[in-house]
């Protein structure tokens, strides 16, 4: 799915949602709701494959949140997602990276769905938030240098 | 005219077969006419059962161990079975209205479906050759009906395709197939296929193609009656004085090789997904529920297991009675199966060798979701003749599952509006999987109405599952690889002292329901050879 592709569909939305309203006095939270299912939808990658978000954060949203959740605090029951916030293992940039890319346990890889820089970006936007506050980010080389080969395919 | 050639039936050539060369060579024959090499299944597992009293944990209460349970307890053996939740059938099990889950996050997922629609949220739909549940179905009296795999007229669809207009499955499939027909006859026109088809052959192929793709006198794939008759019509064939009968237009060949809807087909050419297949009337958990009938008098609910000892002779497995932070117990047992997902018995205390705990920490879970959309009614059915089948996109939520029940009802009905998994390879599953319950209803009706504009007048409620908010699974199924395969599997299956793993990370056919049976039943086979050995 192309980036235009995205925004047709979100203009599509608003459009919809704007025709809807227009019958009636248009009440301004249908309008919001369209906005916020417009940046709802911006959370798929344009690509199929591969993710396409470029920034930490937003690389965050879209696949580590669905375990460690919006607070990067995990959550437990049978069994648990560990939380990235107050959890010692994140002090190292190498092994954040190295689990970005091949996964850990029951995790699953992500190296082969983003780019060096998508790595670094994710990692150390981790390990400076949810209460981190570690000052040494990791350069999408230094990833480069911890890519197994089987990844750049 | 020459002698027909002898031509006996299967059955015939087996049977002349196993009288020959005996029942290796009828088996091996079996496995060549693709009988026998589907499935692992060869009918009820004919255990010896044990020489003294002997006493068998089961840790889980999914298909696996229920499956289990079921078969060792008639062999003689005393079964108990510790599960983590409040419920029995694990990964088998469906959502329907007035249904909540509270899952990892803390995010209620409500379903309000008003009508007999449901979710299921894990197995859906069963393929023919998956003989081990058809026969447990059997055996266990759920009732199963067709369950429509593909439908003709339901849509491809790509966003940039045809101004992002849906087309019929049979459409593009009959275009396909009539445009590389008449590719192929013009090159054999051309002689550019004489060195692989004799002259001989050609006329036949020729012949042939005309049929298959439906090509006109000049072996060209255009509108004609006959592919009206193949294709469908504008106008259809009618009564009395009715409109004369108009047939459809192709699509021609470039459109549809650039649109990319003839890729969306290759899906219909798998094994798993091959026609007829089936579904259990009523929900996917009939086969749970049918299970559960048989051994809930030896299933313990709400124990969660933190660690599973060895011993020499028997096993202690330490389990929180309430789940976690539940008061502590202990259970012991000559034999224990733990069908327990990989994913959170790496997270457990667990004596086994270094290469069995390697094993359990090697695979990782695959990410998969389901939408499901309840609408005032079945507007697929009544303004576009789609009656069960799956429509595809390549809008994020890739797929929409029409109901293969309740065909012309009035009132509500479900559809499932948006489904992956990690298997295809495509990142869509893990956004979704990021989104509340609410997002990701509202993501599905953003992108469906795309392909059914009736979305917003018709939408009543939606709920949704995510395999990686689920505590007791953390993903939905083994994502194995060839490399782990090599590196892993058999480790992982064989018997470790008094322990043995079972489920469908423990065969060959993950995410299936067949793959957990086929586990279960392998495992107990070598559980008693090693109990009577």
């Amino acid at each position: 799915m192309t980036k235009r592709r995205i925004l047709a569909c979100i203009a599509l939305t608003l459009m919809a949602t704007g025709a809807r309203t227009q019958e009636p006095p248009a009440p301004a939270e249908d309008t919001a709701a369209a906005q916020d299912t417009g940046t709802l939808l911006q959370r798929f990658s344009d690509d199929p494959d591969r993710f396409t978000q470029t920034d930490g954060e937003a690389l965050y949203r879209t696949t580590c949140q669905a375990c460690h959740m919006e607070d990067g605090r995990g959550d437990a029951g049978a069994g648990a997602h560990p939380p990235l916030a107050d959890n010692p293992k994140v002090a190292s940039k190498h092994f954040v990276a190295g689990v970005v890319m091949t996964g850990y346990h029951g995790m699953p890889r992500f190296g082969h769905q983003m780019s060096d820089d998508q790595v670094a970006e994710v990692t150390n936007y981790v390990r400076s938030s949810f209460g981190n506050d570690h000052s040494d980010p990791i350069t999408p080389d230094e990833v480069a240098d911890l890519r197994a080969p089987e990844d750049n395919d | 005219m020459t002698m027909p050639p002898f031509n006996p039936s299967r059955r015939q050539l087996l049977a002349m077969i196993g009288q020959v060369a005996g029942a290796a060579a009828m088996y091996q024959a079996m496995t060549s006419l693709g009988f026998a090499g589907e499935s692992g299944y060869t009918g009820e597992p004919d255990l010896q059962g044990p020489r003294e009293g002997r006493r068998v944990l089961i840790l889980g209460a999914g298909i696996a161990g229920m499956a289990a349970a079921y078969e060792m307890r008639r062999a003689g053996y005393e079964v108990k079975i510790l599960e983590y939740q409040d419920r029995q059938g694990g990964r088998c099990l469906t959502i329907r209205g007035g249904d909540r889950y509270t899952e990892m996050g803390g995010h209620e997922i409500a379903c309000d479906f008003e009508g007999d629609g449901y979710l299921n949220p894990g197995p859906w739909r069963l393929p023919v050759h998956h003989r081990a549940v058809m026969d447990y179905c059997r055996k266990l009296g759920v009732p199963i009906h067709p369950f429509i795999i593909k439908n003709n007229k339901a849509f491809l669809h790509s966003a940039n395709a045809f101004d992002g207009r849906p087309q019929r499955i049979g459409h593009v499939e009959k275009d396909m197939r009539g445009h590389v027909s008449e590719l192929l006859a013009k090159s054999l026109h051309q002689g550019a296929l004489d060195d692989a088809v004799s002259a001989e052959d050609r006329e036949k192929l020729l012949e042939g193609l005309r049929g298959w793709g439906v090509l006109d006198s000049d072996f060209s794939y255009s509108v004609s009656d006959d592919l009206g008759g193949v294709r469908g019509w504008d106008i259809r064939p009618g009564g009395g004085l009715m409109a004369d009968r108009k047939p459809s237009q192709p699509v021609d060949l470039s459109p549809l090789l650039q649109s990319g809807l003839w890729e969306q087909l290759f899906g219909f050419n798998s094994y798993s997904f091959e026609p007829p297949m089936f579904e259990p009337v009523g929900g996917m958990d009939r086969i749970a529920d049918a299970f559960a009938r048989e051994v809930s008098d030896i299933v313990q609910l709400n124990a969660r297991v933190t660690r599973i000892a060895q011993g020499e002779d028997g096993v202690t497995v330490t389990y929180e009675d309430g789940g976690r932070g539940g008061t502590v117990q202990e259970e012991s047992a000559d034999w224990c199966i733990c069908t327990i997902p990989l994913s959170v018995l790496v997270q457990l205390d667990v004596d086994c060798s270094d290469a069995m705990q390697k094993a359990i920490a090697a695979v990782p879970y695959a990410s998969a979701f389901k939408v499901a959309l309840e609408f005032r009614r079945r507007f697929w059915e009544q303004d576009e003749g789609i009656y069960g089948g799956i429509s595809y996109t390549d809008l994020p939520l890739v797929q929409i599952a029409y109901p293969s029940y309740g065909f012309l009802s009035d009132g509500p009905a479900v559809v499932q509006g948006a489904y992956d998994t990690a298997t295809g390879g495509r990142t869509f599953t893990y956004s979704w999987s990021t989104m509340t319950p609410q997002e990701r209803i509202d993501a599905a009706l953003a992108l469906g109405r795309r392909i059914h504009p009736q979305y917003d007048a018709e939408f009543m409620s939606g709920t949704s599952w995510v395999w990686h908010r689920v505590d007791w699974s953390l993903g939905c199924y083994g994502q194995w690889t060839e490399e782990l395969r090599d590196a892993h599997y058999k480790t992982l299956c064989e018997i470790d002292n008094r322990l043995v793993l079972a489920g469908e990370h423990c065969s060959h056919i993950p995410a299936w329901l067949e793959g957990s049976l086929l586990s279960a039943l392998d495992a107990i086979k070598r559980l008693d050879q090693r109990e009577n050995a």
